[in-house]
């Protein structure tokens, strides 16, 4: 029945556990495993307390929650940039990435979504009246109208792919990335539009967006491929992961440049705020060690030294660029609600003036990172249920053929 | 129809903080300083002693500013904030989906988060408790002291409102980002 509709693999419950039992397999069963957990307990403790159990304050609104949301609809819009590069535009070395890409698009802002739901205060009402009464001028209902319909095209255009129709998802494709880009873009116009956050107030934010997905989004192939192959490549592999090596070479330097004059702009003549929020920001260590040393430059140095061709170190960088987009998610809302908004109660009740400060309570570390943990389980489920290689690279057939 | 403003005549204020008393107690906001419609900002007087700053020893009483281009209204998703037909900026707890991003969007950290009803709430001029008994005052006006705060209708030119406007040189906060604060300071 549902063969009809997207081809897929028997599955049976036995099949779900029955994985190699390598030493790194096990690990990544029992990380994910934990994570589910924590997920769980986080959302237990969340319906018990309400939003009481979260750290975020009247000067600190939002929090971890938020970031990590961000984190994987960045990821999502990245998979579905990189992606679409093969299946949409027909670059030839990226062609067979489509549907693992586009199920890890799928994926990860579903993983978003179970995050951002626990984050709003009233999700049922949120469907109830971003319908009856939406406010178009506001941004985050054009994102969240916008990634409903991303999702919706993306779950077609996989479907499409699954079944080698290539011209329907083709259409899709296009239709989701197009989407994509203005759902992405205009989640980064929800701090673009902030006239009251110099820092954050611009058109800086909506574009870094759409860049830093697609670095998001090489790193996150690096990481699949690298761990569906064990490291060991054949030749077609090893030439898409040195062009994907190559193009993420050069998305780090047009960040790197971005940055460079976003934060120069941002000094230059000491406006009001933003050069003291900028100057704070270059002083913390999140930004350097965080952002700068793990999300860009370890990578970045790696892929110039070898001309891109150290692919195994190339994947454990992507753990490091991983962790600096995640540094890089954070700080964006951190930084964005740093500056104290107090205008003249510089001493309302007998708060001081200083750098606002947040700290995510032990509930808001759970949920974030269950969602990764969710993500981690729908990869496992998606990868044992669906075809996500072209079918010459399925280890599924390797095996009908061997019972055969 | 009307268009209500405030006047604060703020080098008058003593910090005495009957305002921000009389406001818990009026619209019956939660206790505890982080639920706070509004409040009564002060600053560390300059100079040293003996010369100290004489002029840096004032108290700034604020609020919501219902801003005329208010932040928080352009980016509320469902119009749980809106204005109303007096151009007071309000709030439909009905509607609030608690996403914050109006607790983000207003400069002047006027909103904050009702944990009884969960969703966000500020000053309201008392719309729903004096105005609506027909009273012509705001809480803190009523219990003000040295009688800072002057509230009324900009559109009627023969409100006390209109005439100082009209009459004393005044300003409003952070006017260079175009919200149009409807909460005017005389200087
Ligand atoms: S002061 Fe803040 S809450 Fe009040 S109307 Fe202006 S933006 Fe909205
Ligand atoms: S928190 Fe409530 S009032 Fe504020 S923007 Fe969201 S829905 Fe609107
Ligand atoms: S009641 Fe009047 S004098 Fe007292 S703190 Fe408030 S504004 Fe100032």
């Amino acid at each position: 029945m549902l063969n009809h509709l997207i081809p897929h693999k028997t599955i049976t419950l036995r099949s779900v556990f029955d994985f190699e039992k390598t030493p790194f397999n096990l690990f990544m069963a029992l990380t994910t495993l934990l994570l589910l957990a924590a997920f769980a307990a986080g959302f237990v403790h969340y319906l018990m307390h309400g939003h009481h159990a979260y750290g975020v304050t009247r000067e600190h609104p939002w929090g971890l929650l938020i970031a990590m949301y961000i984190f994987f609809v960045v990821s999502s819009t990245g998979l579905c940039i990189i992606s679409s590069l093969g299946h949409v535009f027909h670059i030839k070395s990226f062609e067979f990435i489509g549907k693992r890409a586009i199920f890890g698009a799928i994926i990860t802002i579903v993983s978003g979504f179970a995050v951002i739901g626990l984050e709003i205060g009233h999700p049922v009402r949120m469907v109830i009246y971003n319908t009856l009464s939406p406010g178009f001028s506001s941004a985050i209902w054009g994102m969240g109208v916008l990634y409903s319909v991303y999702l919706f095209l993306i779950i077609l255009e996989f479907i499409f792919l699954s079944r080698d129709d290539h011209k329907w998802s083709r259409i899709f494709g296009l239709g989701g990335l197009l989407v994509g880009i203005a759902a992405h873009s205009n989640l980064g116009a929800v701090f673009g539009f902030l006239i009251g956050r110099p820092m954050a107030n611009g058109v800086f934010y909506p574009v870094y967006f759409i860049l830093s997905a697609m670095i998001t989004g090489c790193y996150l192939l690096f990481l699949m491929y690298g761990y569906k192959y064990k490291m060991v490549f054949n030749d077609e592999m090893q030439k898409f992961l040195m062009h994907l090596g190559r193009l993420l070479g050069l998305l780090i330097a047009i960040l790197v440049f971005f940055e460079f004059w976003r934060f120069l702009t941002a000094i230059y003549g000491n406006f009001p705020e933003r050069a003291e929020t900028a100057l704070h920001i270059l002083g913390s260590f999140n930004f350097w060690v965080g952002e700068v040393l793990l999300g860009m430059a370890i990578p970045f140095v790696i892929i110039l030294y070898s001309k891109a061709k150290a692919l195994k170190a190339m994947i454990y960088a992507s753990i490091s660029g991983m962790i600096g987009i995640f540094f890089m998610r954070y700080d964006l809302v951190h930084d964005t609600l740093v500056y104290p908004m107090q205008t003249m109660k510089i001493k309302e009740y007998q708060l001081a003036p200083s750098w606002i400060e947040y700290m995510p309570t032990m509930t808001e570390w759970a949920v974030a990172f269950g969602g990764i943990g969710i993500c981690l389980a729908l990869y496992y489920v998606g990868e044992n249920f669906f075809f996500l290689d072209p079918h010459q690279d399925d280890a599924y057939f390797q095996n009908y053929r061997d019972e055969e | 129809m009307a268009k209500y403003a405030m006047i604060l005549n703020y080098k008058n204020c003593i910090n005495c903080k009957a305002c921000e008393v009389a406001c818990k107690e009026e619209n019956g906001i939660e206790l505890g300083a982080k639920a706070h419609r509004i409040w009564v900002g002060t600053y560390d007087i300059e100079g040293k002693y003996p010369l100290l700053s004489i002029p840096s020893s004032t108290f700034y009483p604020s609020q919501c500013q219902h801003c005329a281009n208010a932040p928080c209204e352009e980016v509320c998703p469902t119009h749980a904030t809106y204005y109303d037909k007096n151009g007071v900026v309000q709030i439909d707890a009905q509607k609030c989906i608690l996403c914050s991003y109006c607790m983000v969007a207003c400069p002047y950290d006027a909103r904050y988060v009702d944990t009884r009803t969960m969703s966000v709430d500020k000053c309201n001029f008392c719309s729903d408790t004096r105005l609506a008994r027909g009273l012509k005052t705001t809480a803190c006006q009523a219990t003000c002291p040295t009688k800072v705060r002057l509230f009324g209708d900009m559109d009627d030119p023969n409100s006390e409102v209109s005439h100082i406007l009209r009459t004393k040189e005044h300003f409003t906060l952070k006017a260079g980002i175009g919200t149009e604060p409807r909460l005017f300071y005389i200087k």
